[in-house]
Protein backbone atom coordinates (compact mmCIF):
# COMPACT_ATOMS: atom_id res chain seq x y z
CA UNK A 1 0.00 0.00 0.00
CA UNK A 2 2.43 2.15 1.06
CA UNK A 3 4.85 1.79 -2.09
CA UNK A 4 2.03 2.24 -4.28
CA UNK A 5 0.80 5.71 -3.07
CA UNK A 6 4.63 6.33 -3.32
CA UNK A 7 4.65 5.63 -6.95
CA UNK A 8 1.47 7.49 -7.60
CA UNK A 9 3.37 10.53 -5.65
CA UNK A 10 6.00 9.67 -7.60
CA UNK A 11 4.34 9.71 -11.22
CA UNK A 12 2.37 13.26 -10.30
CA UNK A 13 5.44 14.13 -8.94
CA UNK A 14 7.02 13.67 -12.34
CA UNK A 15 3.99 14.83 -13.91
CA UNK A 16 4.20 18.26 -12.48
CA UNK A 17 7.95 18.78 -13.42
CA UNK A 18 7.55 17.89 -17.43
CA UNK A 19 5.09 20.13 -16.98
CA UNK A 20 7.01 23.28 -15.21
CA UNK A 21 10.09 22.39 -17.54
CA UNK A 22 7.77 22.50 -20.67
CA UNK A 23 6.17 25.82 -20.00
CA UNK A 24 9.27 27.06 -18.68
CA UNK A 25 11.47 25.91 -21.72
CA UNK A 26 8.79 27.17 -23.81
CA UNK A 27 8.25 30.76 -22.44
CA UNK A 28 12.37 31.20 -22.61
CA UNK A 29 12.54 30.40 -25.86
CA UNK A 30 10.21 33.38 -26.91
CA UNK A 31 11.75 35.25 -25.20
CA UNK A 32 15.19 34.91 -26.20
CA UNK A 33 13.55 34.82 -29.89
CA UNK A 34 12.10 38.60 -28.90
CA UNK A 35 15.03 39.90 -27.56
CA UNK A 36 16.69 38.58 -30.68
CA UNK A 37 14.66 41.07 -33.36
CA UNK A 38 17.64 43.19 -32.81
CA UNK A 39 20.20 40.97 -34.45
CA UNK A 40 18.07 41.36 -37.43
CA UNK A 41 18.26 45.44 -37.99
CA UNK A 42 21.12 45.57 -40.09
CA UNK A 43 21.63 49.40 -39.53
CA UNK A 44 22.81 49.27 -35.82
CA UNK A 45 24.86 46.56 -33.66
CA UNK A 46 23.28 45.18 -30.58
CA UNK A 47 25.32 45.49 -27.43
CA UNK A 48 25.98 41.97 -27.41
CA UNK A 49 28.08 42.39 -30.74
CA UNK A 50 29.66 45.33 -29.85
CA UNK A 51 30.98 44.28 -26.85
CA UNK A 52 32.83 41.97 -28.91
CA UNK A 53 33.99 45.02 -31.46
CA UNK A 54 36.65 43.96 -33.53
CA UNK A 55 35.76 40.83 -34.58
CA UNK A 56 38.62 39.01 -36.78
CA UNK A 57 35.17 38.00 -39.66
CA UNK A 58 32.91 40.29 -38.40
CA UNK A 59 30.82 39.29 -41.26
CA UNK A 60 30.91 35.64 -41.07
CA UNK A 61 30.53 36.27 -37.39
CA UNK A 62 27.92 38.16 -37.62
CA UNK A 63 26.19 36.00 -40.57
CA UNK A 64 26.43 33.11 -37.92
CA UNK A 65 24.75 34.88 -35.22
CA UNK A 66 21.69 35.42 -37.40
CA UNK A 67 21.58 32.01 -38.14
CA UNK A 68 22.15 30.57 -35.38
CA UNK A 69 19.06 32.87 -34.06
CA UNK A 70 16.86 31.76 -36.09
CA UNK A 71 17.28 28.06 -36.43
CA UNK A 72 16.91 28.01 -32.33
CA UNK A 73 14.06 29.75 -32.71
CA UNK A 74 12.66 26.95 -34.86
CA UNK A 75 14.17 23.99 -33.59
CA UNK A 76 14.01 24.26 -29.93
CA UNK A 77 9.99 24.87 -29.85
CA UNK A 78 10.10 21.40 -32.48
CA UNK A 79 12.04 19.39 -30.10
CA UNK A 80 9.84 20.78 -26.95
CA UNK A 81 6.73 20.31 -28.49
CA UNK A 82 7.80 16.62 -30.04
CA UNK A 83 9.02 16.20 -26.20
CA UNK A 84 4.61 15.85 -25.50
CA UNK A 85 2.74 13.09 -25.41
CA UNK A 86 0.37 14.54 -28.15
CA UNK A 87 2.88 14.34 -30.61
CA UNK A 88 4.12 11.25 -29.47
CA UNK A 89 1.28 9.64 -30.14
CA UNK A 90 0.93 11.02 -33.25
CA UNK A 91 3.62 9.18 -35.19
CA UNK A 92 3.35 10.74 -38.43
CA UNK A 93 3.62 14.07 -36.88
CA UNK A 94 6.15 13.27 -34.05
CA UNK A 95 8.62 12.13 -36.75
CA UNK A 96 7.90 14.68 -39.41
CA UNK A 97 8.60 17.75 -36.61
CA UNK A 98 11.73 15.80 -35.65
CA UNK A 99 13.21 15.22 -39.11
CA UNK A 100 12.64 19.51 -39.49
CA UNK A 101 14.10 19.94 -36.15
CA UNK A 102 17.47 17.78 -36.92
CA UNK A 103 18.32 19.32 -40.62
CA UNK A 104 17.95 22.50 -38.51
CA UNK A 105 19.76 21.98 -35.72
CA UNK A 106 22.35 19.54 -38.09
CA UNK A 107 22.55 22.15 -41.03
CA UNK A 108 21.93 25.66 -38.88
CA UNK A 109 22.37 25.36 -35.82
CA UNK A 110 25.32 23.51 -34.70
CA UNK A 111 28.19 24.84 -37.39
CA UNK A 112 26.83 28.41 -36.61
CA UNK A 113 26.95 27.64 -33.23
CA UNK A 114 31.10 26.57 -33.76
CA UNK A 115 31.68 29.66 -35.43
CA UNK A 116 29.95 31.99 -32.89
CA UNK A 117 32.17 29.81 -29.97
CA UNK A 118 35.41 30.76 -31.54
CA UNK A 119 34.91 33.97 -30.52
CA UNK A 120 32.88 33.49 -26.76
CA UNK A 121 33.85 36.34 -24.80
CA UNK A 122 35.57 34.81 -21.58
CA UNK A 123 38.15 32.94 -23.67
CA UNK A 124 38.67 29.30 -24.48
CA UNK A 125 37.20 27.89 -21.48
CA UNK A 126 34.23 29.48 -22.43
CA UNK A 127 34.81 28.65 -25.89
CA UNK A 128 35.40 24.93 -24.93
CA UNK A 129 31.82 25.10 -23.28
CA UNK A 130 30.02 25.94 -26.05
CA UNK A 131 32.05 23.41 -28.61
CA UNK A 132 31.28 20.67 -25.47
CA UNK A 133 27.57 21.40 -25.74
CA UNK A 134 27.33 21.31 -29.03
CA UNK A 135 29.49 18.08 -29.47
CA UNK A 136 26.92 16.35 -27.20
CA UNK A 137 24.08 18.14 -29.35
CA UNK A 138 25.69 16.72 -32.48
CA UNK A 139 26.88 13.17 -31.23
CA UNK A 140 23.27 12.50 -29.68
CA UNK A 141 21.51 13.60 -32.81
CA UNK A 142 22.99 11.44 -34.66
CA UNK A 143 22.71 8.27 -32.20
CA UNK A 144 18.57 9.29 -31.73
CA UNK A 145 18.34 9.42 -35.46
CA UNK A 146 20.07 6.33 -36.03
CA UNK A 147 18.14 4.97 -33.07
CA UNK A 148 14.77 5.51 -34.96
CA UNK A 149 15.39 4.48 -38.02
CA UNK A 150 16.07 0.85 -36.43
CA UNK A 151 13.19 1.42 -34.18
CA UNK A 152 15.13 1.51 -30.67
CA UNK A 153 12.56 3.90 -29.38
CA UNK A 154 13.84 3.62 -26.07
CA UNK A 155 17.45 4.18 -27.27
CA UNK A 156 15.76 7.16 -29.37
CA UNK A 157 14.59 8.99 -26.56
CA UNK A 158 17.39 8.58 -24.38
CA UNK A 159 19.78 10.25 -27.47
CA UNK A 160 16.83 13.02 -27.97
CA UNK A 161 16.87 14.03 -24.36
CA UNK A 162 20.12 14.57 -24.57
CA UNK A 163 19.57 17.37 -27.45
CA UNK A 164 16.54 19.03 -25.89
CA UNK A 165 18.47 19.42 -22.14
CA UNK A 166 21.77 21.00 -24.33
CA UNK A 167 19.14 23.40 -25.93
CA UNK A 168 17.44 24.00 -23.10
CA UNK A 169 21.04 25.50 -21.72
CA UNK A 170 20.36 28.16 -23.57
CA UNK A 171 17.61 29.34 -21.09
CA UNK A 172 18.82 27.63 -18.22
CA UNK A 173 22.01 29.41 -18.71
CA UNK A 174 20.20 32.74 -19.31
CA UNK A 175 18.48 32.60 -16.22
CA UNK A 176 21.42 32.30 -14.12
CA UNK A 177 23.39 34.96 -15.73
CA UNK A 178 19.68 37.66 -14.56
CA UNK A 179 20.03 35.99 -10.96
CA UNK A 180 24.14 36.46 -10.30
CA UNK A 181 23.56 40.32 -11.46
CA UNK A 182 20.75 40.22 -9.20
CA UNK A 183 23.30 39.11 -6.74
CA UNK A 184 26.01 41.43 -7.87
CA UNK A 185 28.30 38.88 -9.33
CA UNK A 186 31.33 40.00 -11.29
CA UNK A 187 29.46 39.45 -14.90
CA UNK A 188 32.15 37.87 -16.20
CA UNK A 189 32.73 34.97 -13.86
CA UNK A 190 28.82 35.18 -13.99
CA UNK A 191 28.94 34.13 -17.69
CA UNK A 192 31.78 31.34 -17.13
CA UNK A 193 29.07 29.73 -14.10
CA UNK A 194 26.10 30.54 -16.34
CA UNK A 195 27.65 28.33 -19.05
CA UNK A 196 29.15 25.48 -17.76
CA UNK A 197 26.96 24.32 -14.71
CA UNK A 198 23.67 24.22 -17.13
CA UNK A 199 25.76 22.60 -19.34
CA UNK A 200 26.82 19.46 -17.10
CA UNK A 201 23.96 19.44 -14.85
CA UNK A 202 21.40 19.21 -18.31
CA UNK A 203 23.87 15.85 -19.21
CA UNK A 204 23.51 14.62 -15.63
CA UNK A 205 19.86 15.21 -15.32
CA UNK A 206 18.99 13.58 -19.30
CA UNK A 207 21.23 10.59 -18.00
CA UNK A 208 18.95 10.50 -14.97
CA UNK A 209 15.55 10.68 -16.91
CA UNK A 210 16.47 7.58 -19.22
CA UNK A 211 15.38 4.49 -17.93
CA UNK A 212 18.14 3.07 -19.79
CA UNK A 213 20.83 4.59 -18.45
CA UNK A 214 23.55 2.46 -16.02
CA UNK A 215 23.56 5.78 -14.39
CA UNK A 216 20.25 5.79 -13.31
CA UNK A 217 19.53 2.13 -12.69
CA UNK A 218 22.61 2.48 -9.88
CA UNK A 219 20.95 5.84 -8.07
CA UNK A 220 17.75 4.42 -8.19
CA UNK A 221 19.34 1.07 -6.59
CA UNK A 222 20.38 2.88 -4.02
CA UNK A 223 17.61 5.37 -3.58
CA UNK A 224 15.51 2.41 -3.09
CA UNK A 225 17.79 0.38 -0.68
CA UNK A 226 17.86 4.12 1.59
CA UNK A 227 14.54 3.74 1.25
CA UNK A 228 13.89 0.41 2.28
CA UNK A 229 16.63 0.89 5.09
CA UNK A 230 15.09 3.67 6.85
CA UNK A 231 11.45 4.05 7.32
CA UNK A 232 9.51 7.25 7.50
CA UNK A 233 9.00 6.81 11.28
CA UNK A 234 12.63 6.29 11.99
CA UNK A 235 13.24 9.67 9.54
CA UNK A 236 10.52 11.40 11.08
CA UNK A 237 12.22 11.05 14.80
CA UNK A 238 15.65 11.32 13.18
CA UNK A 239 14.60 14.89 12.19
CA UNK A 240 12.55 15.40 15.57
CA UNK A 241 15.56 15.01 17.28
CA UNK A 242 17.43 17.30 15.04
CA UNK A 243 15.36 19.82 15.34
CA UNK A 244 13.91 19.60 19.13
CA UNK A 245 17.61 21.07 20.52
CA UNK A 246 17.03 24.54 18.62
CA UNK A 247 14.00 26.34 20.44
CA UNK A 248 15.64 24.41 23.59
CA UNK A 249 18.76 27.14 22.72
CA UNK A 250 16.40 29.67 23.29
CA UNK A 251 15.23 29.25 26.71
CA UNK B 1 33.44 61.60 -40.45
CA UNK B 2 37.12 61.79 -39.20
CA UNK B 3 37.88 65.14 -40.69
CA UNK B 4 34.44 65.97 -39.18
CA UNK B 5 35.64 64.67 -35.88
CA UNK B 6 38.18 67.67 -35.96
CA UNK B 7 36.61 70.69 -36.67
CA UNK B 8 37.11 73.00 -33.67
CA UNK B 9 35.05 72.87 -31.07
CA UNK B 10 34.10 75.81 -28.60
CA UNK B 11 36.36 74.33 -25.68
CA UNK B 12 40.16 75.92 -26.27
CA UNK B 13 43.02 74.14 -25.80
CA UNK B 14 43.42 77.32 -22.45
CA UNK B 15 40.65 76.41 -20.93
CA UNK B 16 42.01 76.30 -17.29
CA UNK B 17 39.42 73.65 -16.48
CA UNK B 18 40.16 71.62 -19.40
CA UNK B 19 40.08 68.05 -16.87
CA UNK B 20 36.03 68.74 -16.61
CA UNK B 21 35.72 69.73 -19.87
CA UNK B 22 37.41 66.77 -21.06
CA UNK B 23 35.08 64.36 -18.19
CA UNK B 24 32.18 66.23 -19.57
CA UNK B 25 32.77 65.51 -23.07
CA UNK B 26 33.23 61.52 -22.32
CA UNK B 27 29.97 61.71 -20.06
CA UNK B 28 28.34 63.38 -22.86
CA UNK B 29 29.66 60.76 -26.05
CA UNK B 30 29.86 57.77 -24.02
CA UNK B 31 28.44 57.55 -20.38
CA UNK B 32 25.28 59.36 -20.80
CA UNK B 33 24.57 57.27 -24.06
CA UNK B 34 25.27 54.17 -22.50
CA UNK B 35 23.21 54.85 -19.59
CA UNK B 36 20.12 55.18 -21.81
CA UNK B 37 20.68 52.41 -23.85
CA UNK B 38 17.65 49.74 -22.51
CA UNK B 39 19.56 46.84 -20.85
CA UNK B 40 17.88 43.78 -22.32
CA UNK B 41 17.69 41.64 -18.70
CA UNK B 42 17.65 37.54 -20.71
CA UNK B 43 20.61 37.57 -22.82
CA UNK B 44 24.01 36.83 -23.15
CA UNK B 45 25.02 40.16 -23.57
CA UNK B 46 26.79 41.85 -20.46
CA UNK B 47 24.53 43.52 -17.69
CA UNK B 48 24.57 46.89 -17.54
CA UNK B 49 26.77 48.12 -14.88
CA UNK B 50 25.07 50.05 -12.12
CA UNK B 51 27.40 52.70 -11.76
CA UNK B 52 30.25 54.45 -14.48
CA UNK B 53 32.32 57.17 -13.80
CA UNK B 54 35.18 59.40 -15.63
CA UNK B 55 38.73 59.25 -14.75
CA UNK B 56 40.96 61.48 -16.54
CA UNK B 57 44.20 59.36 -16.65
CA UNK B 58 46.80 62.17 -17.17
CA UNK B 59 45.41 65.69 -17.32
CA UNK B 60 48.81 66.67 -18.91
CA UNK B 61 47.62 66.57 -22.62
CA UNK B 62 49.92 64.91 -24.68
CA UNK B 63 50.45 65.74 -28.59
CA UNK B 64 49.73 63.14 -31.54
CA UNK B 65 51.88 63.14 -34.62
CA UNK B 66 50.17 66.00 -36.12
CA UNK B 67 50.74 67.89 -33.14
CA UNK B 68 47.03 67.71 -31.62
CA UNK B 69 46.65 67.88 -28.04
CA UNK B 70 44.38 65.24 -26.42
CA UNK B 71 43.56 64.32 -22.89
CA UNK B 72 43.81 60.56 -21.74
CA UNK B 73 41.10 59.10 -20.00
CA UNK B 74 39.59 56.02 -18.65
CA UNK B 75 35.75 54.71 -17.49
CA UNK B 76 35.58 52.42 -14.72
CA UNK B 77 32.56 50.59 -13.91
CA UNK B 78 30.77 49.09 -10.62
CA UNK B 79 28.11 46.06 -11.26
CA UNK B 80 26.25 44.98 -8.08
CA UNK B 81 29.46 44.14 -6.01
CA UNK B 82 31.31 47.62 -4.13
CA UNK B 83 34.33 47.07 -5.72
CA UNK B 84 34.85 49.50 -8.76
CA UNK B 85 36.48 47.38 -12.38
CA UNK B 86 38.91 49.80 -13.84
CA UNK B 87 39.74 50.69 -17.09
CA UNK B 88 36.50 49.45 -18.38
CA UNK B 89 36.82 51.93 -21.16
CA UNK B 90 39.95 53.55 -22.18
CA UNK B 91 40.59 56.08 -24.57
CA UNK B 92 41.12 60.03 -25.52
CA UNK B 93 39.62 62.85 -25.93
CA UNK B 94 41.32 65.67 -28.34
CA UNK B 95 40.67 69.26 -26.81
CA UNK B 96 40.58 71.53 -30.11
CA UNK B 97 37.70 69.31 -31.54
CA UNK B 98 36.14 67.39 -28.80
CA UNK B 99 36.48 64.40 -30.40
CA UNK B 100 36.39 60.70 -28.02
CA UNK B 101 38.12 58.00 -29.34
CA UNK B 102 38.06 54.49 -27.27
CA UNK B 103 41.07 51.66 -27.58
CA UNK B 104 39.40 48.06 -28.34
CA UNK B 105 41.92 45.26 -29.17
CA UNK B 106 45.12 47.75 -29.74
CA UNK B 107 43.26 50.13 -32.03
CA UNK B 108 41.84 53.36 -31.47
CA UNK B 109 37.54 54.03 -32.79
CA UNK B 110 35.63 57.01 -32.81
CA UNK B 111 33.41 56.47 -29.20
CA UNK B 112 29.99 56.06 -31.37
CA UNK B 113 31.68 52.33 -31.92
CA UNK B 114 30.08 51.78 -28.22
CA UNK B 115 26.51 53.10 -29.50
CA UNK B 116 26.47 50.43 -32.12
CA UNK B 117 27.46 52.08 -35.20
CA UNK B 118 29.69 50.42 -37.79
CA UNK B 119 33.09 53.02 -37.27
CA UNK B 120 36.15 51.68 -38.92
CA UNK B 121 39.68 52.25 -36.65
CA UNK B 122 41.43 55.28 -36.99
CA UNK B 123 45.04 55.17 -37.43
CA UNK B 124 47.93 58.04 -35.19
CA UNK B 125 45.12 58.81 -32.75
CA UNK B 126 45.75 59.15 -29.24
CA UNK B 127 48.93 57.99 -29.94
CA UNK B 128 51.90 60.55 -28.15
CA UNK B 129 54.76 61.81 -30.94
CA UNK B 130 58.02 60.52 -29.06
CA UNK B 131 59.93 63.18 -28.28
CA UNK B 132 61.83 65.30 -30.53
CA UNK B 133 65.49 64.91 -30.58
CA UNK B 134 67.68 68.05 -29.91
Amino acid sequence: MADETYSAMQRQLRIWLRIAFLAGMVSGSLLISAMSVAYFDFDSLPPFVIEKLPLRFQTLWLASLRVHVLAAAISFPLCLASLTRAVQRRVALHRVLGRIAGIVVLFGLLPSGAVLSLDAKGGPFVSAGFLFSGSIVAYALFHGVRAARRHLLVAHARAMRHVVAQMSVAVSSRALIVGFDSAGIDPEVAYMIALWVPVLASALLAELLSPSSGLRASCVVLIERIRREMSSFALVVRVRALVRPVPRLGR
Amino acid sequence: MFVLSFVPSLASADDPDSVAWAEQRVQKEIVRPLAEQVSKRFSRARPAPRERRVRITDPTPSHDAKGRDFVPFAVDVRFGGAEWKRDDVVGCVYRASGAVFIRREGAYYPASLLLGKGVAAVSGVCEPSPPARS
